[in-house]
């Protein structure tokens, strides 16, 4: 199946494929994402959610297919890019929230979110002022100097947010953001994530297991076996 | 007492590829320890078998000499074997929250500790039959010292090796305690520790009492005195400077982070938040440079005096105690860098290795690999140069009283130390370089 929007594309991959020796984990997804939409990726364990996400976001190399981000400098292949030219990516036009938020233990949540700035050569002024607006946003007021092992679950997820929000990148991939919380704080932390990326005009790639997570978001895919074999597009959302 | 042998051979048999680096590490860091602490103590044996009457200052330099090098030595065991709990850590968690009775982890953490620390020792023992010939070619006391008198002997060699495993496995208890008391406690950061502004009290106070000590031992000008009040004030400072050391470590990097401008850039941040996380983990890690600055500066001076002796007039007995000085004083050195360089490899490797989640998720946001290591470098080399600058200093304070400024600032003095303190750092950097290719695997399988 391939997955297509009416809305010019953001991202599109062709016929991705990825393999970890015998094992197929991605077997030639193509799909297209649009500016400012939000699409859930679900499916069993081992179906290839991650490896999907990972190839879109250049963390791992596609072994075939191409995957092409509509950049403001206009397209660029994602699956050609070295490891350096991958990191520039990720750095400059992709965020993360991951379901361990993989925040830095050693850093403030401040510098956490400061950190993809710093990384881009943001003088640190700047750098933690723009933390410290996203900080806000995310309801985090009076948490700037907490280390990650100081907050509840939910806060550090919504850390994670806003590190993701900080460098106004294109496109924001979760993975499993809500895997560790409970339901309310799942909704909390769904509902930042939504209004601070496709409520701004980003789009939102999610990876999940809950249904709950993929009703809110504007499209859904399920993947098994390394393809794409089902998509909807949620009702609410679409009108 | 089965339980726990059981457990323990499961968790060293199925170990992962990560796990079985994080396993070899401490087996290599006991046996560097080993072969260099048995070949240091048989080689010292030596002198005490030399006779006539320069005997006791030959005892007394080689008892300083052990001294000098077996403080770093047994820090390096001391960190083989914290290495080798950190490992543990996780398992022993998991199993503390699954039930696991006390007495069970327990067994576990000496059984385990005991089984890495007796393979490194005994790779050490090699370590040491290979290294006696190569030392045994050098000459003292107008003789080939021979592999015979570098070898320990059967009994040294096993009180050596019964003592080294016992540390591993009172250091593995201690670092226990988090465990047993809170299952989640090991792997829960939730502030950074403090350090009390009392250590450097501490060190003011020690330092003081070295010179008065100096002082007073400078009335009486025998070489012998001199060597002694070396020996007194050496082991009180370095004492006092590894009690003080994390605390000076945690002030500077704390300056660093609060200090602002456009030069703070990520890889900072990173360092020194890294050394503030935990400072006296930093100063292990540097800790075997303070080592070889304060040789540098009792070398330098070592240097200084024997030039003056030579230049007064000597016999031939003079020069024969001029040679073996410079020979005594060269052996040390390449020993306290070897320990140094290994110190800092075995740290480092398992820095990384404990580390990988961070680094991982480094590399999700963008930092480029160079960036990773670059921050790793400065963690370790920021607090070095406090390290060799502060540890340099305490040494010329403390030999002021003993040789005056003459000696301390003579050009040879001040030669040696300055290429000393250098080729300390350089150590340290390459054994650091050695380890980028371990962060480039891990960054890359992550």
């Amino acid at each position: 199946m391939h997955s297509t929007v009416a809305a010019p594309p953001v991202l599109t991959a062709v016929a991705v494929a990825k393999s970890y020796g015998p094992t197929v984990a991605l077997a030639g997804v193509s799909l297209q994402i649009a500016a400012a939409e939000s699409v859930a990726v679900m499916g069993a364990s081992g179906s290839g959610k991650t490896t999907l996400l990972h190839c879109l976001a250049g963390i791992i190399e596609p072994d075939a297919g191409a995957v092409t981000l509509a950049g403001p400098q206009g397209a660029l292949r994602v699956d050609t890019l070295g490891p350096e030219g991958r990191s520039r990516l990720r750095r400059q036009h992709y965020g993360f929230v991951f379901q361990q938020g993989l925040l830095l233990p050693e850093l403030t949540a401040l510098e956490n979110v400061a950190l993809p700035l710093l990384l881009d050569g943001v003088d640190r002024h700047r750098a933690e002022a723009e933390a410290a607006h996203w900080l806000a946003q995310l309801g985090l007021t009076g948490m700037e100097e907490r280390r990650p092992g100081q907050l509840s679950g939910g806060q550090h997820q919504r850390v994670a947010v806003a590190r993701a929000q900080v460098g106004s990148p294109s496109v924001v991939f979760a993975d499993e953001p809500t895997g560790a919380l409970d339901s309310r704080t799942s909704e909390q932390v769904v509902t930042a994530l939504l209004q601070t990326t496709t409520g701004a005009g980003r789009s939102l790639v999610v990876v999940t297991h809950d249904q709950r997570v993929a009703a809110v978001c504007d499209r859904v895919l399920e993947l098994s076996d390394g393809l794409i074999v089902n998509e909807h597009v949620n009702r609410r959302r679409a009108a | 007492m089965r339980t726990a042998t059981r457990l323990t051979g499961l968790m060293l048999r199925r170990s992962t590829d990560a796990n079985r680096a994080s396993l070899a590490l401490p087996v290599v860091a006991f046996a560097v320890v080993t072969a260099l602490t048995l070949t240091v103590l048989g080689g010292a044996r030596f002198f005490f078998t030399i006779e006539g009457p320069t005997a006791p200052l030959y005892q007394s330099l080689a008892a300083l000499a052990v001294t000098l090098l077996l403080i770093p030595l047994l820090t390096l065991c001391g960190s083989a074997a914290r290495l080798s709990a950190r490992r543990r850590d996780q398992h022993l968690s998991t199993l503390r929250l699954l039930g696991a009775p006390t007495r069970t982890i327990t067994t576990m953490t000496v059984l385990e500790s005991t089984v890495l620390a007796a393979a490194g020792t005994l790779l050490g023992v090699l370590g040491h039959l290979a290294l006696a010939p190569l030392l045994g070619l050098l000459t003292f006391h107008g003789e080939r010292l021979g592999a015979g008198h570098i070898l320990l002997g059967v009994s040294g060699t096993l009180l050596c090796l019964v003592g080294l495993i016992l540390m591993a496995s009172v250091s593995a208890l201690v670092g226990l305690r988090g465990v047993v008391v809170s299952p989640l406690g090991v792997r829960t950061r939730q502030s950074a520790p403090r350090l009390s502004w009392a250590r450097a009290v501490a060190v003011v106070a020690a330092l003081g009492a070295g010179m008065l000590a100096a002082q007073a031992l400078r009335i009486d000008q025998g070489t012998l005195s001199i060597v002694v009040g070396l020996a007194v004030s050496f082991g009180l400072t370095m004492a006092v400077l590894n009690l003080v050391g994390p605390w000076v470590l945690g002030v500077v990097a704390r300056r660093q982070v609060r200090r602002a401008g456009g030069r703070f850039t990520a890889e900072r941040l990173l360092a020194a938040r890294t050394v503030l996380d935990n400072p006296r983990a930093a100063w292990r890690q540097v800790s075997g440079v303070a080592l070889t600055s304060f040789v540098a500066v009792f070398a330098g001076v070592g240097l200084a005096f024997t030039n003056v002796l030579a230049a007064g007039g000597s016999t031939p007995e003079d020069d024969l105690l001029l040679a073996d000085l410079r020979t005594g004083i060269a052996l040390t050195l390449v020993i306290s860098f070897v320990t140094v360089a290994a110190s800092v490899a075995v740290n480092q490797g398992a820095d990384i290795l404990e580390r990988r989640e961070l680094f991982t998720s480094l590399e999700r946001i963008g930092m480029p690999l160079d960036g990773m290591d670059r921050a790793r470098r400065l963690a370790v080399l920021s607090p070095l140069r406090v390290v060799a600058l502060g540890s340099a200093a305490a040494a010329a304070l403390l030999v002021l009283p003993l040789t005056g400024t003459v000696l301390l600032t003579d050009p040879l003095s001040l030669g040696t130390i300055a290429a000393l303190l250098a080729a300390g750092i350089a150590v340290v950097w390459v054994a650091l370089r050695a380890t980028s290719p371990l962060l480039a695997r891990v960054v890359a399988d992550a």
